[in-house]
């Protein structure tokens, strides 16, 4: 058993792990990222769809072209070490040497790192159906949001053809979506809170754009069928998530999917007895993620839940420039809460604007002479009224998916529309994509379909096909 | 008529007390419930008719039972506006068991069946188990806390007591053979009153004629050991308890018998048998009709259903539900053992269950206790997982509910006498019968099959002539298990094999090579909940999220299958379409 030592071992190669390894290296060091999937990635490998990097790129990004910008960057620094296919058994704190000792089963055999820092970038996992007191049956087609989107987007099936979503949070949104695009029905998205829990523009352009229907203050309770689901039990709750009953109702189902919310992965950081925060389920950390144990650090998901993928890559910059004995970058400019339209005057249609994860709700009217007149729109934002603009006249929209592969490395690559193309053409641009097949090697970025459907836009690869 | 007249026969040096006994309860019944017949029925007491409440049924089955002078209690008292669900059926129909006349059959590959099978493939016989499943341990075998009883709450007099005794007595060279864990933890017993330490006396007696030591606990030693505990009025520590997974224990047992030549055929279900109110004839199941010399009654909550069929019912399967709460590894440090509290009245069924630390380091909270009128009824709900944490909350205050990461519930195969039947049938002479096993039947298996071994011997006339097969192999070689490896044994395998490095299921860390391993095993597993019972793929605090879609992959890549095909449990296929 080989023993490698390292100046800052980072455990996760998701975006967390990808910035802080590639910060703690800039002054030169040894860095290893240790991720246990076959791939760096982590969970965007599956987020296929788009709005990613609006804060750092000032673009919609997808999950994977998020990621392979990372990814190429950690490539590319000759300071970093990947070892994928590597996980975890063990670890401590070596209290002489007062550098971590890991122990890592791999392809090759156990292996043993040690280094002086660490970061701990595991991520989370989703909460479970029986987590929130669904009962009833335990058959097949009962399953997480995560594990339908490794289904749908990662091996090109679907899990279910007539489908009931639990959870309002952004994925359970987002996979209403992917549903409905790759061919399911999805009857409904119910959400036990009186209030939607994902981000304004998912709920408009997740549900709305397709008609799926959201029930809020419902939740499900039951779960039919023995091999198979064959109906949910859903019911009212209270402000105070309790069922109210008497209003029980079945809808015969496939599927359930539930969303219901993500818990910081840390069981490592346990192994360790680091101090946790019981709020957020994470560590409890300094300015600098630095957790309860000296030179340990905690960064993205496993510290807690982001919602936005630049807050995690920029926590991870700041863990991993304070490795690196580097001063703290200046924050980028941060995004503001989303708030309701609070004008005197109410007039022409409400919209919501959908181009950043801001979510501003708009009031927009198309004027006589053309133009159009926008209130709500943060600070005046120019890319509000543009898209007030098109969403009175053609509404446009980004579509993401992917493409069958003849390479064995990436049997479904993911895709997107360069720009967004009119709404109404979404189905027609799937029917498309289910018949176009990538069989050599492509880089990121690359065309697959050339204008498609004469919209003038392309569809371009957004992961790597090798 | 012949059955009843031959039962009569046989039960003629009992009959006059049995009819002074039987005109009591029949009385007594009628009296209750005017519409309910009463009459006698193959040597024990059959009522009959139609109710609206089904505790009418329960408590009429109770008054019925008289365990001197009766066979049984054969309630066929019907629950009026009550669809009863009929039994579960494989979709599976072929032809490949037709004409089979194997010297054994056994129907059920629960715990019973198994050990059953094994214990007679120490002899040249052809065997044959069938279960109706997709897969063997799937009901009370399976939702199941997994104690090994330490027998204090057993009536002396009992065949429960007289099984789980030998039973737990075996389990140690059981668990060496089969390389299945085992641990004796012991079992904690609280008293949930003040007075109760006066019986102690009483108790230790009881001890003594059920063979199984005890201590007492004082009111200091039980705070000692649970500081919080509202319970604290002193208790007993039952030396003999133990843990074990009683669903591995059940696949292992198949899989011994079937290295050691036996067969087993999975979702193949008994649906008729032919009797000629002697002897069984066949048996026709959905794969063809089975002519067995020695049929094998092992069939749970079914059991008087076949036992009907083959022409010997004298019993009645009244299920009993219970729900299980599981919480995360990490509430281990509520206990190392079993945690169980003092009931009088010496019936295990009305403990409603305990505090378990399960073989595999989670905490068990149950079983509750339900009656059900349908016997596949294994729904939770949300009341019973309340009382669970209610109840098991004054024991310990440390007790999470949001920790729990699954719960299930399973029913039990109840009779009216709360005993277990284990006998060579006096009425159907090849018929041999384990029914009415619920508590403590994961202790008792081994033991019952046993006696059951022997009957079956006799029946097939070679209880003198049956010789041991000289090439019996007790001991089953096993896959490894990566994390129970010292890390010098791990590396050398990995190097051997990269699949056992490559970790699969991160909550239970479970390697590509283990579950390659389970499905190519000596009794193949090509399901995601088959994979679960034998190596805790997808039981983790996650519940197979993360590795649920890779191991789908890999039974499909293992199997030559598309993934569509790839199911959760028999018939339950996880994926519909490609998308592309």
């Amino acid at each position: 058993m080989n023993i490698t030592e390292f100046k800052t071992i980072v455990i996760g190669g998701g975006p967390a792990g990808m910035q802080s390894a590639l910060s703690a290296s800039e002054g030169g060091d040894s860095v290893l990222i240790i991720e246990r999937e076959e791939k760096l990635g982590g969970i965007l490998k599956q987020c296929i769809h788009d709005g990613f990097g609006v804060i750092r790129y000032n673009e919609k990004l997808s999950g994977p072209e998020y990621a392979g910008i990372d990814m190429d960057k950690v490539k590319k620094d000759l300071n970093i070490t990947v070892k994928t296919q590597c996980f975890v058994t063990d670890l401590y704190k070596d209290e002489k040497t007062g550098k971590f000792k890991i122990f890592a089963s791999t392809e090759s055999g156990i292996e043993i790192f040690v280094s002086k820092f660490l970061v701990l970038a595991n991520g989370c996992r989703e909460r479970t159906a029986r987590q929130v007191q669904i009962h009833g049956s335990r058959p097949a087609g009962l399953l997480t949001a995560g594990a339908a989107q490794a289904y749908v987007n990662l091996m090109g099936a679907l899990p279910g053809k007539n489908i009931v979503i639990l959870g309002s949070g952004d994925v359970g949104l987002i996979m209403a979506r992917r549903f409905t695009l790759e061919g399911a029905k999805v009857l409904g998205v119910y959400e036990a809170g009186s209030k939607p829990s994902g981000l304004m523009r998912n709920i408009h352009q997740c549900l709305h754009d397709f008609d799926i229907p959201l029930h809020l203050s419902t939740t499900v309770t039951r779960v039919f069928g023995n091999r198979r689901v064959e109906a949910v039990e859903i019911a009212k709750t209270t402000e105070g998530f309790q069922i109210v009953a008497g209003t029980e109702q079945i809808i015969s189902c496939d599927t359930l999917v539930v969303s219901v919310g993500l818990i910081p992965e840390n069981e490592l950081a346990e192994k360790l007895k680091i101090k946790m925060d019981p709020k957020t389920n994470g560590p409890i950390v300094t300015e600098y993620m630095e957790t309860s144990l000296k030179n340990c650090f905690s960064v993205g998901n496993a510290l807690h839940v982001h919602d936005l993928v630049d807050d995690v890559s920029e926590g991870a910059e700041i863990a991993g420039r304070y490795i690196a004995g580097l001063p703290p970058l200046k924050n980028k400019k941060r995004i503001h809460e989303a708030t309701e339209y609070e004008g005197a005057e109410v007039f022409g249609k409400e919209i919501v604007c959908t181009t950043c994860p801001n979510s501003c709700i708009l009031m927009a009217e198309l004027l006589d002479g053309g133009g159009v007149k926008v209130a709500g729109n943060k600070g005046g934002c120019k890319r509000g009224i543009k898209f007030a603009q098109y969403e009175l006249t053609t509404p446009m929209r980004t579509l993401t998916s992917y493409v069958k592969t003849t390479r064995k490395s990436v049997p479904f690559a993911s895709v997107r529309t360069e720009k967004e193309v009119p709404k109404d053409k979404l189905f027609d641009i799937m029917e498309i994509l289910k018949t176009t097949v990538i069989k050599t090697p492509m880089k990121r970025g690359e065309v697959v379909v050339e204008n498609v459907l004469n919209t003038g836009v392309n569809v371009i690869l957004t992961t790597e096909v090798y | 008529m012949l059955i009843d007249i031959r039962a009569r026969i046989l039960y003629n040096n009992i009959m006059e007390d049995f009819n002074k006994s039987f005109n009591k309860i029949k009385e007594k019944i009628e009296s209750l419930y005017p519409n309910f017949k009463v009459e006698p029925h193959n040597g024990g007491i059959r009522i009959s008719g139609e109710a609206e409440d089904y505790n009418d049924i329960l408590t009429a089955g109770n008054l019925a039972v008289d365990k001197v002078n009766s066979r049984g209690v054969i309630n066929d008292v019907v629950l009026k506006n009550h669809e009863y669900k009929p039994m579960r059926l494989p979709e599976v129909k072929d032809n490949s068991l037709e004409g089979a006349k194997p010297d054994v059959l056994i129907i059920g590959g629960g715990i019973v069946g198994t050990a059953i099978m094994r214990e007679l493939s120490r002899f040249n016989l052809d065997i044959l188990l069938i279960e109706k499943e997709y897969d063997l341990a799937t009901a009370q075998s399976s939702r199941n806390d997994g104690m090994i009883h330490a027998g204090i709450d057993l009536k002396p007099t009992s065949k429960k007591l007289h099984y789980n005794m030998r039973g737990n007595a075996l389990y140690d060279t059981l668990s060496k053979e089969l390389d299945v864990p085992i641990r004796r933890v012991g079992q904690y017993v609280l008293f949930t009153g003040r007075l109760q330490k006066l019986i102690y006396p009483f108790i230790k007696s009881r001890s003594r004629k059920n063979k199984t030591s005890i201590k007492f606990l004082s009111k200091e030693k039980i705070r000692a050991k649970f500081p919080s505990t509202k319970l604290n009025y002193g208790g007993i520590f039952c030396y003999k308890a133990g843990i074990v997974s009683p669903y591995l224990m059940t696949v292992r047992l198949a899989e011994s018998a079937v290295i050691n030549g036996a067969k087993l055929s999975l979702n193949t279900a008994c649906l008729e048998i032919e009797n000629n109110g002697e002897s069984v004839v066949s048996v026709l199941t959905n794969r063809g009709r089975i002519f067995p010399k020695v049929l094998i009654n092992a069939s749970g909550v079914w059991s008087d259903k076949i036992a009907e069929q083959a022409g010997d019912r004298f019993f009645t399967i009244h299920p009993r539900r219970g729900t299980e709460a599981v919480l995360d590894k990490k509430a281990g440090v509520v206990t190392n053992s079993v945690i169980g509290r003092f009931a009088f009245t010496g019936k295990s069924h009305t403990k409603g269950g305990g505090i378990i630390r399960t073989i595999d380091e989670n905490i068990l909270l149950g079983p509750t206790a339900t009656e059900s009128p349908d016997r596949e009824d294994e729904d939770t709900r949300r009341e019973e997982l309340q009382v669970l944490f209610k109840k098991h909350g004054e024991v310990t205050p440390l007790l999470d509910p949001r920790q729990v990461i699954t719960y299930f519930a399973g029913t039990r195969a109840a009779s009216y006498e709360e005993e277990f039947i284990v006998e060579r049938s006096p009425v159907i002479k090849n018929l041999i019968q384990s029914a009415g096993i619920q508590s403590p039947g994961v202790t008792a298996a081994p033991a019952i099959a046993e006696d059951i071994a022997k009957f079956t011997l006799q029946a097939l006339n070679l209880e003198k002539s049956a010789v041991l097969k000289d090439n019996f192999v007790a001991n089953l070689t096993t896959p490894p298990r990566v994390n129970e490896l010292s890390l010098e044994e791990r590396d050398a395998l990995i190097k051997q094999n990269p699949d056992y490095g490559i970790i699969i299921c991160r909550c239970e860390e479970i390697s590509k090579g283990e579950i390659i391993d389970a499905i190519n095993s000596p009794i193949p597993c090509h399901t995601l909940d088959g994979l679960k019972r034998r190596i805790r793929t997808g039981m983790g605090r996650c519940q197979g999220g993360f590795c649920a879609p890779l191991i789908t992959k890999i039974i499909a890549e293992q199997t030559g299958v598309s993934i569509l095909e790839v199911e959760k449990k028999g018939g339950g296929k996880i994926l519909f379409e490609k998308t592309k």
